[in-house]
């Protein structure tokens, strides 16, 4: 099985603080790290080509300096890297950046299963791997948390609902996202580590992918960013309960209850 | 371990590199330095398991990746249970295999990308959670008489909790004892020493970055605070003449070379 695992480098949530001027992210300075929802993507990836065979392809679109994060990659599991940068796609939204990607999974060509994590950890959007499918033209099936069964040209996945889980046959091709729970990714060996540092990765081009230019970057993004207005502090509130210990414990499980916490 | 005592061999505390390193080469060729200096010295290299829960190389794969020597008696492994059952299966087979005899066991710090054992993959049901205890339970069973193993005193902890801890560490096996950084001292290591017939090792924090000390003990420690890490290791001597010393943190470059004047 050929399978896409779509990787994004992002600054670490740590080390972005919001700009009060400008009220933008400030991401100077901050670490770059692979986005903690696609090292599971990942993971889901490695999992399945060790039970059936084939190959993780590592795709990514960023600057130059997200090989490292595709390195990362190499070295958790992918097989092979490929790293999508052209300045025509600064700038791009989920759906001009989702255009390309779909371009360069037809480029690397056979893919039977994309892979995404279920958002970014800066956007947040969760458009991307949506965005994915539709461009391809596949099934999709997002929030996947277990993958029941594989094998053949279908998949049975469970996908998480707020209140329980749906068991879902999805036929291949087709593109997912994946959440936490779907599993534990693995911690890199020293040795490939040092093996991933020698790969050649190769970068593609706009041109190399034969896309419109006019549907990249800016120009080519339907989203427009009207106002950003920093979310309201959370008010922490701390109860000091004293008391005999059963007296107490009583009290905390009332005030538990009332917030519905327990 | 006592041999080291007897010796006045300082266990030194070496950090592997992080696996966010930006600089990988660097740092290995950091470590295998600091390594092989601490060997030559005939001190004890610890190698931490990742560290405060910061994720880096396992100490076995450092040694066997850049072809570095094991003395058995001067490499001690930290073991915590942030760890798959097949890692840390593998990691106990490697220590086996390369000599190495000295394991510090602790419950360790977990991160969210690290995995954590399961009492049933430690074959303890009965708890919810495994900690040090467990741990040292299952590495006595499956590798009975192969390892030396180490525990940790945390001083800071509540008094009756802490030795209700010691009490199980000691039946699951433990064969030394590694304390929380000291500073001058702490009443409680004289009821440890009292209770507590093994080899103990007290932890001298040599580094002047207080703020991981107070991460360490638990309570803060203002920045500002007057520290001397070398004055501190010679109280440490002075109030505990029959333990071994831990060295966090040392610094490699100024610190390193006059350990020998120290502990003569």
């Amino acid at each position: 099985m050929r399978i896409v695992v779509c990787i994004k480098q992002v600054p670490a949530s740590t080390g972005v603080s919001l700009d009060p001027e400008t009220k933008t992210l400030r991401r100077e300075g901050a670490e770059a790290i692979m986005n903690p929802f696609d090292t599971y993507a990942l993971e889901q990836g490695v999992l399945l080509k060790e039970a059936h065979g084939g190959e993780v392809i590592a795709l990514s679109m960023g600057p130059l300096r997200a090989e490292a994060a595709l390195r990362e990659a190499l070295s958790c599991g992918a097989d092979r890297a490929v790293l999508l940068n052209d300045r025509a796609f600064a700038g791009s939204d989920t759906w001009a950046t989702s255009y390309v990607l779909a371009a360069a999974i037809r480029r690397i060509g056979e893919v039977e299963l994309v892979i995404c994590g279920r958002q970014a950890i800066d956007g947040d959007t969760a458009q991307v791997g949506p965005g994915l499918a539709g461009h391809l033209g596949w099934p999709q099936l997002t929030h996947v948390c277990a993958l029941e069964e594989s094998g053949g040209k279908s998949l049975t996945l469970r996908r998480m609902q707020e209140e329980g889980y749906d068991l879902c046959g999805l036929e291949l091709p087709a593109v997912i996202t994946v959440v936490k729970d779907i599993n534990q990714p693995r911690i890199p060996s020293l040795k490939s580590r040092l093996a991933s540092k020698k790969a050649e990765i190769p970068v593609w081009s706009a041109a190399d992918l034969g896309v419109e230019t006019e549907k990249l970057g800016l120009a080519g993004s339907p989203t427009r960013v009207v106002k950003i207005h920093p979310a309201p502090c959370r008010q922490k509130q701390t109860l000091l309960i004293e008391g005999e210990a059963a007296e107490c414990a009583q009290r905390l499980v009332r005030e538990l209850r009332s917030r519905l916490l327990l | 371990m006592q041999r080291h005592i007897d010796n006045r061999s300082y266990q030194v505390e070496i950090l592997p590199p992080k696996q966010s390193s930006e600089k990988l080469d660097q740092d290995l060729e950091s470590f295998a330095s600091r390594y092989t200096r601490v060997l030559e010295a005939g001190y004890c290299a610890c190698l931490t398991d990742n560290a405060m829960g910061h994720l880096a190389f396992q100490g076995l794969e450092l040694i066997e990746e850049l072809s570095l020597p094991v003395e058995p008696e001067q490499v001690m492994i930290h073991l915590n249970t942030f760890h798959t059952k097949e890692g840390l299966d593998q990691i106990l087979a490697a220590c086996r295999a390369r000599g190495i005899k000295h394991l510090l066991v602790v419950s360790g710090d977990g991160s969210e990308r690290l995995p954590k054992l399961s009492p049933a993959d430690l074959g303890a049901p009965a708890v919810e959670s495994v900690t040090s205890v467990e741990l040292l339970g299952y590495i006595r069973r499956q590798h009975p008489g192969a390892f030396n193993l180490g525990v940790a005193f945390n001083p800071y902890e509540p008094e009756e909790h802490e030795f209700e801890k010691m009490k199980r560490k000691l039946a699951a096996g433990a064969c030394f004892v590694i304390t929380q950084p000291i500073i001058g001292n702490h009443p409680l290591l004289e009821r440890l020493m009292e209770e507590v017939k093994l080899p103990l090792i007290v932890e001298a924090w040599m580094s002047k970055k207080l703020h991981l000390l107070s991460e360490c003990v638990g309570y803060e420690i203002p920045e500002d605070t007057a520290y001397d890490p070398v004055a501190n290791l010679k109280a440490l001597h002075a109030h505990y003449p029959g333990c071994g010393v831990y060295l966090a943190l040392l610094g490699f470059k100024s610190q390193f070379p006059i350990l020998k004047s120290i502990w003569v």
